[in-house]
């Protein structure tokens, strides 16, 4: 009898089946993953109008490069999201 | 079904097969004499085996099904992979672009800058409190400016201290 009970335990293992197919969610590409420069500051204790506007338009220069980075990883984020989900929607 | 890893298909149908000739053996040819004599044990044997038999056929059919979902999630999961792969080129084609675009714009200002601003160096003189004002802002770090706003105090103590009174020459 007992060992009839263990017999049986042993067939019901049958129904714990797992799928082996396993999803993973991709990398940020490298390109991606780089911080965003810091900002220059002036050197110095005097400077010409013309070297402060340069260093001001380059400042302005590396915030928008490190704005279009961020938009392009939300962008990356959303459409990898779509993807993955995509998967186990259908 | 672990089972069914070990046992080949083809023994899974043979014992199938062996479960119903038994039964049938065990409950319609009872009548023949040979068979007469074992009816009970070959119909007690035949319905174990038959059992047994379903219940593999059974697994192998739900083994079946299950790896049909196994080869249909691989081949989701293999296109997603190569639509993912597709975003990233995207993504970053777009990004290294417009990074170029963006740079190329901050060099024809910063050109815009040496050809035309300069001519107004000498007109306009920048304080010192400009410059650490701009750098504070840049490092976002507003400490900086209150070293601007400290006034030193030493010459006017200096002045206000009464000086040594003279004495008129003779």
């Amino acid at each position: 009898m007992k060992k009839l009970l263990l017999l049986s335990v042993i067939f019901l293992s049958a129904c714990s089946t797992v799928v082996p197919v396993q999803q993973k969610f991709p990398e940020l590409p490298e390109q991606l993953t780089q911080t965003c420069k810091p900002l220059q500051t002036i050197e110095g204790k005097t400077t010409t109008l013309s070297n402060l506007m340069e260093v001001v338009a380059k400042n302005y220069g590396t915030r928008h490069e490190c704005a279009a980075q961020l938009e392009a990883i939300l962008e990356w984020y959303a459409k990898q999201k779509q993807i993955f989900e995509q998967v186990n929607s259908d | 079904m672990w089972i069914l890893s070990y046992l080949p298909d083809f023994v899974t149908h043979i014992i199938f097969t062996v479960g119903v000739v038994g039964t049938i053996a065990g409950f319609v040819l009872g009548f023949i004499p040979f068979i007469a004599p074992y009816k009970l044990p070959i119909q007690i044997i035949s319905i174990l085996v038959l059992s047994f038999g379903l219940y593999l056929e059974g697994g192998l059919a739900d083994q079946a099904v299950w790896q049909l979902k196994v080869k249909e999630m691989e081949a989701k999961v293999a296109k997603a992979e190569t639509e993912s792969q597709k975003v990233n080129t995207e993504v970053v084609t777009k990004i290294l672009t417009k990074k170029q675009v963006i740079k190329e714009k901050g060099d024809d200002i910063v050109q815009f800058i040496d050809r035309e601003i300069v001519k107004y160096n000498n007109i306009c003189e920048i304080p010192e409190i400009v410059i650490t004002t701009h750098n504070a802002a840049a490092k976002n770090d507003p400490t900086l400016l209150k070293k601007q706003i400290e006034v030193p105090t030493d010459l006017h103590n200096q002045l206000a201290t009464p000086p040594m009174i003279l004495a008129p020459k003779k």
